[in-house]
């Protein structure tokens, strides 16, 4: 874990690298500063020293928490970063729950009726699903509810004045109401096919099989043991793709506009604001890796063949 | 003599036609994967004859701004422009055409280079297995936990800093590519490889273990000998499956890049329209929807085409 996020922090750094001497870039079109100015921006931000030199002092910054000052406006990164951290986590984690809540059962009965008429529609459903650019989905939604029926905010994580009788919690609700529909409807799509894969190659083996013959219920049979064991994939599929979905999550800030990391990134990479992007980089690698850790943690209780002290 | 011969090849002929005709006789039954099929020989066809039949020339050829100069830049959808105006005063629908073309430069040139690097990587980490393996895996999996879509943007911010032509002209054959999508692809294809070598290695190690391999190889077959012409057509139907959908994914992240505005502003691909015009949504929704549905079709067609296959090739694992 702890070498896939250095080596990822070297690959970032290299490359923001390689796009040259960040002063000289902020410096294109600005032609009044003198070169003593650049020189003495070069001391201040620490660019005069070798290339490992700087790695390493912004290694040892990182682990004290200390990303650097931005290279437009020069505040520190920390300050500016705090809270779209928060609003980011907020956004994917209620939507991360509601895709659960709903693909697990839809993608059983997909694969408890297969090829029913249900089944049908739920499978196209899902190719459709990830056909569809995610952003795309975003603007359909704010032409249809924001700029045509008037419902529903376009952008932003708050509103002033508040929306929704001047209640704090409904105003955050109504601004999370489109951008969470859009992350959900992106995971449901990849949640649901692999539920029901998983579940029609469960439900075929001979252990549901013995469990049938023994006359237990069915619904016992498919939540109690099927479920178990399909949730599992399912679970691991999440911990990979978090990093992503996090990722995927620039896309749907954008659109709306909300106040996150993701946004903050495009931002920053747009203007090519190194210490910026090397934080939220640092960021969302660490949350992608922690999140594969839980995945691997809570592996063990689903699944008791798998135990801690005797490694995989 | 002349009979044992006639027997042999007409059991070669048998033989060899049978795998790839059982196939299409599945795939035919496939009404989905038909359906993908049409979709996609439509827009190759768009993408090599667009040109023939959009009602305005591409960019930057000034007739492609001829609704701007008769003033009707923003026009809803109607006869005269079947997609609408865009802000810029271009033909929406003449956009789409010409976008046709890069959008499928995109997406084959990226699953080209995803399918090479993942089925290198993934031979050679299933083929020899031990440290070289553990090492090429460990790395794919970086490749693989870590969002690419902030490494793509990043990229692509940095590279596109270094070209000054719109074009470059490949030596050889003369062909001018646009510059700024070559990067956009070449650094979606550098990011998009490590799933599909984890897919090839896994192939490689069932296959591997096949007992004609261990034959081949009592045979004194080469390491190459047996790489290339017994295992990799073994896994050909899976890469055709992949292939499709590459095609499929590599199609959405450019849009999604060119609408981030880290596209190639010279190349108006559907992701740029839908960027162009995205500050002026209110206004004309209509150049955000259809670019957006030509996307959504595209790549519905590209993901229908590869189930479809994928059923075919595969019958083991259908659901």
């Amino acid at each position: 874990m702890i070498p896939v996020a250095l080596g990822i922090s070297i690959i970032t750094f290299i490359t923001m690298y390689a796009a040259g001497d960040p002063i000289s870039i902020i410096r294109l079109g600005k032609g009044n500063i003198t070169p003593d100015t650049l020189e003495a921006l070069r001391v201040y931000y620490g660019l005069d020293k070798p290339v490992p030199v700087q790695y390493i002092n912004w290694i040892a910054n990182v682990l004290q928490f200390n990303f650097g000052r931005s290279l437009r406006g020069g505040q520190p990164v920390n300050l500016i970063i705090g809270n779209w951290f928060w609003e980011t986590v907020k956004l994917q984690l209620v939507s991360i729950v509601i895709a659960l809540g709903i693909s697990i059962p839809v993608g059983i009965m997909s694969a408890r009726k297969q090829y029913s008429k249900q089944d049908v529609i739920v499978t196209s459903f899902s190719l459709f699903g990830v056909s569809m650019p995610t952003f795309w989905l975003g603007i359909i939604l704010i032409i249809v509810f924001s700029f045509n029926l008037g419902w529903l905010p376009s952008g932003g994580s708050a509103g002033d004045p508040k929306l929704w009788w001047n209640n704090p919690v409904l105003d955050s609700i109504a601004h999370l109401i489109m951008p969470v529909t859009v992350l959900v409807y992106v995971q449901l799509a990849q949640n649901i096919r692999l539920i029901r894969a998983n579940m029609l190659e469960i439900l075929r083996s001979d252990y549901i099989l013995a469990a049938r013959a023994s006359g237990i219920s069915e619904r016992k049979i498919v939540y109690k043991y099927a479920l178990r064991n399909a949730i599992g994939p399912v679970i691991t599929f999440l911990g990979i793709s978090l990093g992503t979905i996090i990722a995927g999550a620039p896309m749907t800030e954008y659109v709306f506009s909300w106040p996150g990391l993701g946004r903050r990134f495009v931002q920053a990479t747009t203007d090519l604001d190194f210490p910026v992007v090397m934080a939220i980089t640092m960021i969302i690698t660490v949350m992608a890796l922690v999140a594969n850790l839980i995945v691997d943690i809570s592996y063990v209780y689903l699944d008791p063949r798998i135990s801690i002290e005797k490694g995989k | 003599m002349a009979t044992t011969e006639t027997k042999e090849t007409m059991k070669y002929k048998r033989r060899s036609a049978s795998q790839w005709a059982v196939a299409w006789r599945r795939f035919r039954r496939n009404r989905a994967g038909l359906a993908g099929l049409v979709i996609v020989v439509f827009v190759f066809f768009v993408g090599a004859f667009g040109g023939f039949f959009a009602p305005y020339p591409a960019r930057p050829d000034p007739n492609a701004y001829a609704p701007f100069y008769r003033s009707e830049s923003k026009s809803p959808p109607s006869w005269k422009y079947m997609f609408g105006t865009s802000t810029g005063g271009t033909d929406v629908l003449s956009d789409v055409i010409h976008g046709t073309k890069y959008t499928l430069y995109v997406g084959i040139l990226v699953t080209l280079i995803t399918i090479a690097v993942a089925v290198v990587v993934g031979s050679i980490a299933g083929f020899y297995g031990g440290w070289v393996d553990n090492i090429l895996m460990r790395t794919t999996e970086v490749f693989l936990v870590f969002p690419s879509l902030l490494f793509i943007l990043v990229f692509v911010r940095v590279f596109t800093l270094t070209i000054g032509d719109p074009f470059w002209t490949i030596p050889l054959i003369g062909l001018r590519i646009p510059s700024g999508l070559t990067i956009v692809t070449l650094v979606l294809g550098a990011f998009n490889w490590a799933s599909n070598a984890r897919m090839v290695r896994g192939e490689f190690f069932r296959v591997r273990e096949l007992e004609f391999v261990e034959a081949e190889k009592a045979l004194g077959a080469s390491n190459m000998r047996i790489i290339f012409k017994h295992i990799l057509p073994n896994i050909l139907s899976s890469l055709i499956v992949v292939t499709s959908l590459t095609i499929a994914y590599a199609i959405l992240v450019e849009a999604a890049v060119s609408f981030l505005g880290f596209g190639d502003v010279n190349t108006v691909t559907w992701g740029q329209i839908l960027q162009e015009n995205w500050s002026e949504t209110r206004n004309v929704w209509w150049a955000e929807v259809f670019p957006g549905l030509a996307i959504l079709i595209t790549v519905f067609g590209f993901n229908l085409l590869g189930d479809g296959l994928s059923d075919a090739l595969n019958p083991r694992l259908r659901d």
